[in-house]
């Protein structure tokens, strides 16, 4: 009895805690969602502030995807997000799988060798040159291969391969079985989770994508998605420099904010049911 | 122990690396400068256009500059016309963004990567040149005949370092900046139109404490702005510049920090906020959010320039918010030290470009780029394109005169293509045709002439210490968290800790040495 | 046949560094299948991570473009940008604050990702799970501008939401964006509120690694839901969380660049100017690359140093990184 008093007490701090924490972040998500259905006008007139718009346009969105290079750059996006994604997670797998051994001679070095790059970086014109020299200027490549594995999420595949058990790997290998068998067949599905974090860090990280595409890219065609919303929201940083300089409304920005990450949102519910408390690992060994 | 055991293995494998690369580039950046860098370059260019050199064929021009809202090339009017006209194939990009645009063009200029025509500052101008990657237009400025004729030997001085010239200066812009006052609101608090610094303190204290929308709500601000930039015709009404501005007064040349008015000045300005008539957030004011501010009827006088004002978009927005707002664009109110409205840089130039070194060995190219820049700069060729569109089509020229059709809106990205500028008020006239009243008045204003844009900093002072500096301590004397007493002491710190003295001799030797201060 | 030549060449040499080397390609044979694996990942590196590496240099040089980063002549004195960086009336100021942010954020926003996935591990409501999960993810995809806006409308001096409300309760409104005393707080605020919920993604992966026969036996034996957290949870993801705040130490220097630059202004610069924005005005804008490349290195340096520091500390607890 008393037991299921405490749990319930429990319950309710979770709940709302919880509450808070999603009203905390669903208030001013609400308030981008209004801005960018509600003509500006109207926005100005209320102070600027809108929670439940009266007046409902989505003359924002039409704009943006009719009259805006956002069409293109989003098939630019996909692309890269995808190829760049199954690349990122086959190099990081192959990688934080040995390394995840501990008994790997030159482990450390290996290691220390990840983590210094966490620290120093060359810097871009040294990079850029590199680019260059591999011919991948101008191509999507240049916006995948630079940063095909993120010294970040090497070490955080690693710390997790690390926490799988060792008779697994024991039984495999009397088994007779070969290491990328194991890795394939046996850690790779024991990892979902992870494979699934870091995936979505990759996937994420490809989709906000716009810093290489600035360097690499100077044909248009292949410009993504970020770079033409960042254009967007960077017009109303500048200083007035031409009379015709259209500056994007409020009400514009914040379409092209929705339009570019709700595709990244609507992923993310569908990966949750993965996170589930120790499922998979409980499946195997019991 | 195992620990510095990899770390020695770690560095040693870097060192041996690096020893092994800085060789590698070495190489490629010689090349880079002894040979002509676009022989790296050119050929993928080449190849990617089949028709290349081959003979009087289309050649492919690569510009980039800052800039936004580019259509893609098959929506691009001007484009399609300047290659049909020149037999080109010219390809800009623009950046948004002017600092991913400075980093863009560094990378690419340290890489050998050049692009055919592109924008620099002042400071890149001067660095390039400096390091030999610009091309001297000096020898070529007879085939760049109609291009000089078209920006003026004032604009052609702008893009000269060291007697050479570097670059193409834009023809020069004229000022659009001005205060604005809410008519309704003064009518309302029966108050004149402000035409003293004293009657335009007075009408910003009551449009504060007098509640001139009517809300019952202490809700309204008098006056805003961006940044100290709000205050710009009150300094001007003292006779002085903005903080850290050079000008020739009596002859002389004078930075504004030294101008004994500027105590004056600040004083004036301190009583006003303390007051309570600014807006409390004007130094924060980023971007246009003083606009903004006066858009949504917070405040009631508003530093800005009139397309800010003026465009339809906006005077739509002012109807929406309230129907009975009235902005009324008034002149520089007087004070001891006259009437200006505020400074005017007649060294800055709107935008410079240049040419790479590299191309000296390809004149085939070269050829087509002094094509384009003369093509629009020339009032019987493509200037006409650049500025309004295609004749008949998107403007319909009456008499002398061009009007803009209702199809102008496809070719609203020409300034892009502006490489050279636009005779502005002609310009601006006619495409801003109901805007004109308000861009001759601004034209009109009197304004302090500063020299800032002809003078470079020396080695030894760094501006962004220094402009911290200067804007932290008089946001201090006008917020009176800093006793106005103690501007000289303000000042000997600049000269002493920041190196102010430095600027200071070598902007007056500068300045001299083009014949300002007598 | 290499080693038959070893041998003849020096017949003296000592048994025990052959065995040694003898061994360590025993080692290498047996381990060759990880070595195949790691390959790509090493090229990888090496390519786009080590051989751009040489670009440190122009922290001791007077960079040209012209001549390129090998060819550019070197500084007088080497240091002569690091004491540029030195010497600025506001190294001192620059440096506390880097360090003031960058300290609060760690603290303050390392726990609160940890609460939230905890929380969520717990909620037995799976819909609210779900939502609140999905609400908290969300604000990661809005960058400081966007923020800066809806601060803006929540905390303006003047027409903020909650300045009205302070107005209205007869209160004086509160100068939160340009006064030295609320600025931090905004900055650590926002970025806790940006980073909540996609802060708790990892460790609620970590703790979909935890064995639930753990829990099992834990109710079997009456523990409470908290004990349950304390012993089993938290171990549970205990090497995550030691592996990301270690990581998140390495850029202590880093106090949020993008962030700052676009929140800060002048009346807040001796709280908020921060190395990034400094360099930022000073050398980037300037072409100064040799300033920022030296001040660059310098936040390495001490990077490495906290990163390898409290590896050492780690390991006591047994959780190192390597």
């Amino acid at each position: 009895m008393v037991r299921s008093w405490d749990d319930k007490i429990f319950n309710t701090i979770v709940y709302v805690i919880l509450g808070l924490c999603g009203l905390a972040a669903i208030l001013p998500i609400l308030y981008v969602v209004s801005v960018s259905i509600t003509p500006f006008g109207e926005v100005l007139r209320n102070g600027g502030f809108i929670l439940f718009p009266r007046e409902i346009t989505f003359s924002a969105y039409r704009t943006l995807l009719t009259e805006s290079n956002i069409p293109s750059a989003f098939r630019v996006t996909v692309l890269i997000t995808v190829i760049g994604t199954a690349v990122n997670i086959v190099l990081t797998g192959l990688m934080a799988y040995p390394l995840s051994r501990k008994n790997l001679p030159g482990r450390n070095v290996f290691l220390l060798m990840i983590v210094f790059t966490l620290l120093f970086s060359g810097g871009l014109i040294p990079t850029y040159l590199v680019v260059k020299s591999l011919g991948l200027l101008d191509s999507i490549w240049a916006m995948i291969l630079p940063n095909a594995i993120w010294s970040f999420n090497v070490l955080i595949m690693k710390s997790f391969f690390e926490g799988l058990p060792e008779e697994l790997f024991e039984s495999a290998r009397m088994d007779g079985a070969k290491e990328f068998r194991i890795l394939l067949q046996i850690v790779a599905p024991l990892s979902i989770p992870v494979l699934l974090t870091v995936g979505l860090f990759y996937l994420v990280g490809h989709w906000n994508e716009f810093f290489q595409a600035i360097f690499y890219v100077t044909d248009r065609t292949l410009f993504p998605l970020q770079v033409v919303v960042r254009e967007i929201l960077m017009q109303s940083q500048q200083p007035l420099e031409n009379a015709e300089n259209m500056m994007p409304t409020q009400t514009m920005q914040m379409a092209s904010v929705m339009i570019a990450s709700l595709p990244v949102i609507i992923v993310y519910p569908f990966l949750q049911k993965h996170f589930t408390k120790g499922m998979l690992l409980g499946s195997i060994k019991g | 122990m195992r620990k510095v055991y990899s770390l020695i293995l770690t560095v040693t494998m870097l060192g041996a690396m690096l020893a092994g690369c800085s060789g590698g580039s070495g190489n490629g950046n010689n090349t880079g400068g002894n040979t002509p860098p676009s022989d790296a370059s050119q050929p993928s260019n080449d190849a990617a256009e089949p028709t290349g050199e081959a003979s009087g064929k289309s050649i492919k021009l690569e510009v980039i500059e800052t800039g936004n809202n580019l259509p893609s090339p098959d929506k691009d009017m001007i484009k399609q016309e300047l290659d049909k006209a020149l037999n080109i194939d010219l390809n800009l990009t623009v950046y948004p963004s002017g600092d991913d645009y400075k980093n863009q063009l560094n990378v690419r200029m340290a890489s050998g990567n050049f692009p055919d025509l592109f924008m620099v500052d002042r400071q890149q101008l001067i660095q390039f040149s400096k390091q030999g990657l610009l091309l001297d237009l000096t020898p070529y400025l007879d085939k760049l005949q109609k291009t000089v004729d078209f920006i003026g030997e004032d604009s052609v001085k702008k893009g000269t370092v060291d007697g050479k010239v570097f670059a193409v200066s834009k023809s020069p812009q004229i000022p659009y900046n001005t205060y604005w006052i809410r008519k309704d609101w003064l009518d309302k608090l029966q108050l004149a139109v402000p035409t003293t610094i004293e009657e335009l303190a007075k009408a910003a204290e009551a449009f504060t404490k007098q509640d001139p929308d009517g809300n019952g709500k202490p809700d309204t601000i008098g006056l805003t702005g961006g940044k100290l930039g709000a205050f710009g015709p009150v300094f001007g009404a003292f006779g002085v510049g903005g903080p850290g501005t050079f000008y020739e007064k009596d002859g002389a040349i004078v930075n504004s920090l030294y101008d004994p008015a500027m105590k004056d000045a600040l004083t004036f300005i301190q009583q006003m906020v303390a007051a309570g008539s600014v807006d409390p957030e004007l130094l924060a004011n980023s971007g246009l959010q003083h606009q903004e501010k006066a858009i949504k009827g917070q405040a009631g006088i508003v530093y800005l320039d009139w397309p800010n004002m003026t465009k339809e978009q906006f005077v739509e927005q002012i109807k929406t918010v309230n129907p009975n707002a009235e902005w009324l664009q008034i002149a520089a109110p007087a004070g001891p030290g006259g009437q200006f409205d505020g400074t005017w840089d007649i060294g800055a130039s709107p935008g410079r470009f240049a040419i790479p070194k590299a191309l000296e060995k390809d004149p085939e190219k070269l050829q087509r780029i002094f094509d384009l820049l003369n093509y629009i700069s020339d009032p019987a060729g493509g200037s006409m394109l650049v500025q309004f569109g295609v004749k008949d089509t998107h403007y319909t020229l009456e008499g002398d005169v061009p009007k803009m059709t209702d199809k102008a809106g496809e070719v609203g990205h020409s300034w892009l293509y502006q490489f050279t500028g636009r005779p502005e008020m002609e310009y601006l006239q006619a495409k801003f045709a109901l805007q004109s009243k308000e861009i001759q008045f601004s034209n009109d204003q009197p304004r302090i002439e500063t020299l800032g844009g002809f003078i470079d900093n020396p080695e030894g002072y760094n501006p962004a210490d220094g402009d911290r500096y200067i804007e932290e301590e008089f946001a201090k004397f006008i917020y009176n968290k800093r006793p106005i007493a103690e501007y000289d002491d303000f000042v000997k710190t600049l000269e002493s800790s920041m190196n102010y003295k430095a600027l200071m001799d070598s902007a007056t030797e500068q300045l001299k040495a083009l014949g300002f201060g007598g | 046949m290499r080693t038959g030549q070893l041998e003849t060449n020096a017949p003296r040499m000592q048994p025990a560094s052959q065995t040694k080397l003898q061994s360590a390609l025993k080692a290498f044979w047996r381990f060759r299948a990880f070595y195949v694996m790691l390959l790509p990942g090493v090229i990888y590196f090496i390519v786009f991570r080590y051989f751009p590496m040489y670009g440190v240099i122009i922290a001791f040089k007077d960079f040209s473009i012209m001549d390129g980063i090998t060819g550019s002549a070197w500084a007088d004195p080497w240091f002569k940008h690091f004491q540029a960086f030195y010497e600025s009336p506001y190294f001192s100021q620059l440096l506390t604050n880097t360090l003031l942010i960058s300290c609060y954020k760690l603290i303050w926003g390392t726990f609160p990702p940890i609460i939230v996935a905890i929380l969520l591990n717990e909620c037995r409501i799976r819909w609210l799970k779900s939502i609140v999960q999905t609400l908290t993810y969300m604000p990661h995809f809005l960058s400081w501008v966007i923020i800066f806006g809806i601060l803006l409308t929540l905390f303006s001096q003047n027409g903020g939401l909650v300045n009205r409300w302070i107005v209205e309760m007869g209160g004086e409104s509160i100068p939160f964006l340009t006064s030295t005393e609320y600025f931090r707080s905004i900055l650590v605020g926002s970025e806790i509120w940006q980073n909540l919920g996609w802060g708790a993604i990892i460790y609620l992966a970590a703790m979909a690694g935890i064995d639930p026969t753990l829990y099992e036996a834990a109710k079997v034996d009456g523990a409470s839901r908290m004990r349950m957290i304390w012993h089993i949870t938290l171990p549970g993801i205990r090497s995550i969380i030691v592996l990301l705040f270690v990581l998140k130490l390495g850029h202590l220097l880093d106090a949020g660049f993008d962030q700052i630059y676009i929140l800060y202004n002048i009346q807040v610069y001796p709280v908020a100017d921060i190395l990034d924005t400094w360099v930022y005005r000073t050398g980037l804008q300037q072409l100064n690359f040799s300033l920022a490349s030296a001040v660059g290195l310098f936040k390495s340096v001490i990077g490495l140093i906290l990163v390898l520091g409290a590896n050492r500390v780690a390991k006591k607890w047994g959780e190192s990184i390597w």
